[in-house]
């Protein structure tokens, strides 16, 4: 499973990153970067949770 | 506690699609229903009122990805009863769906201003609420009609922003100042001083009733005055759907007051707007995204752990975006007096703020700027004499 972001939907919000720090992070311009992008079952909740939370829909787990 | 083995989830708004979720991830694998009135799927209310009202051609800001629990989905159909005892949902066509847990998500729905006059016909006044009512405001927006809005909270001024780009002339009614009972009279100040700049008008009265003039609209206020225009958009609160439960039992003092887990009962816990739950600041309903969110991952692992589960602890998280500003706010609201720790000024642009409470808590703003909400969170929750140095710039 892959996480996807629309960028220019995403609007910085960041609920996506306190939903899973662990994959991924708003930088110092408030840009969103996705430190993982390959989930593996593991992460897959977290992903799923982070897609979730955002009010924009701006991320996908495909 | 008894294994569940099925569970039911009243309302298919974030606080439904959310709990079924959050069950899902907590292990339950038995069989799981959702009754919902809505006949879409699970969609971003926030969306409707920002950028679904400016959208292009095709209004595709308010969609969620799709839900995979799984659920058997009952849609377009009330639940109008709750039967505890028997442990049943009884829907508007007759069905019962029994269960060994229910899950109340059934959200709130907009207030709206009485007639004037009783026995006239009913003025039309248009609320955002549903998709249907953000696809009816989009269409009558388009030829740009004088636009009255009733309300000065955040989603009567979202909805003020987006009738000015639009290109409509528009006042917006409201008996204080706008937004001073939701954020504080500094931040209100911001705000109306960039709705000014937008051409927005304020009538400072209350709305007290709506008329029909022989085919024109009109709005009564408190201090004599009538506006007339071509149309009213009422944003005067929400009230949360709690009828179907009034034969249940659960109610107390005409609400619905759950737990720290978000019970109600071990078999029945409640989250999103419909409930009033613990918090700081006591038992409040707290009508947002991230406390449906929150309230309903909490009520989840409660069905599946019990007293196992941990409490919410809700340090509420708000946003909004109107008149070129974009606000968020971590920490209780509103705020009074001047911002305690200030970087930029919210006047001429990007700034991020913080007041502090007399509980030791704290509430950080930023204004234009970007910053990411566990940041933001760390600044509300540290005294400003310990604030680490900020970084963001
Ligand atoms: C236009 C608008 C803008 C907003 N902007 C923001 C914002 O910027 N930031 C923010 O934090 N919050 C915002 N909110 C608030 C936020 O959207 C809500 O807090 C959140 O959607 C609540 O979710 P919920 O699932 O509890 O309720 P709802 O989304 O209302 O879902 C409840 C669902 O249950 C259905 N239902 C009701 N009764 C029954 C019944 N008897 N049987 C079956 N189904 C039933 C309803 O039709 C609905 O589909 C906004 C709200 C609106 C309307
Ligand atoms: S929650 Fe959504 S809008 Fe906010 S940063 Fe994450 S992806 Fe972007």
């Amino acid at each position: 499973m892959k996480i996807v972001l629309d960028r220019p939907r995403c609007e910085g919000h960041g609920l996506c990153e306190e939903a899973a720090p662990q994959l991924m992070h708003l930088d110092d311009d408030g840009e969103l970067v996705l430190d993982v992008e390959a989930v593996d079952n593991g992460d897959l909740e977290a992903a799923k949770a982070a897609v979730r939370v955002c009010p924009v829909a701006a991320l996908r787990v495909a | 506690m008894q294994p569940l083995k099925r569970v039911v989830v009243v309302g298919n708004g974030i606080a439904g699609l959310t709990t079924s979720d959050s069950l899902r991830a907590a292990g339950f694998d038995g069989e799981l229903t959702i009754v919902g009135d809505e006949n879409h799927a699970p969609y971003s209310r926030p969306a409707l009122s920002k950028a679904a009202l400016l959208d292009g051609g095709e209004m595709t800001s308010h969609h969620l990805p799709p839900s995979g629990h799984g659920a058997q989905e009952i849609l377009g159909v009330s639940a109008s009863r709750l039967d505890v005892a028997r442990k049943a949902v009884i829907l508007d066509d007759g069905t019962d769906v029994p269960y060994d847990a229910v899950v109340i998500a059934t959200g709130s729905r907009a207030r709206r201003l009485g007639n004037a006059d009783l026995d006239g016909p009913e003025v039309e006044q248009l609320t955002l609420r549903n998709l249907e009512d953000a696809l009816t405001l989009r269409k009558r927006l388009i030829s740009k009609p004088s636009v009255v809005v009733l309300g000065g909270g955040a989603l009567g001024m979202e909805i003020a922003s987006g009738c000015l780009s639009a290109g409509c002339e528009v006042t917006l009614v409201s008996r204080d100042r706008p937004l001073v009972q939701q954020l504080g009279p500094y931040l209100s100040d911001v705000f109306v001083a960039s709705a000014h700049r937008d051409g927005l008008k304020v009538a400072s009265s209350r709305a007290v009733g709506l008329r029909d003039a022989g085919g024109h609209r009109q709005v009564l206020l408190a201090d004599g005055s009538v506006i007339e225009a071509e149309l009213v958009i009422s944003a005067v609160g929400d009230v949360p759907n709690l009828e179907w439960l009034s034969t249940s039992g659960l109610l107390s003092n005409g609400r619905l007051e759950v737990d720290t887990r978000g019970r109600l009962r071990p078999d029945v816990v409640a989250a999103g707007d419909v409930a009033a739950f613990p918090t700081r600041h006591g038992i409040r309903r707290v009508p947002l995204w991230t406390s449906a969110i929150e309230q309903s991952k909490v009520g989840a692992l409660a069905l599946v752990q019990g007293d196992d589960a941990p409490e919410l602890d809700f340090q509420p998280y708000f946003w909004t975006e109107q008149f070129g500003l974009n606000l968020k706010a971590s920490g209780f609201l509103p705020l009074a007096g001047p911002p305690g720790f200030v970087e930029g000024n919210p006047h001429d642009g990007p700034a991020l703020m913080r007041w502090s409470h007399e509980d030791g808590s704290g509430t950080a703003v930023a204004i234009n700027y970007r910053i990411p909400i566990p940041k933001l969170r760390r600044l509300s929750n540290t005294a400003p004499a310990a604030a680490p140095p900020l970084t963001n710039r």
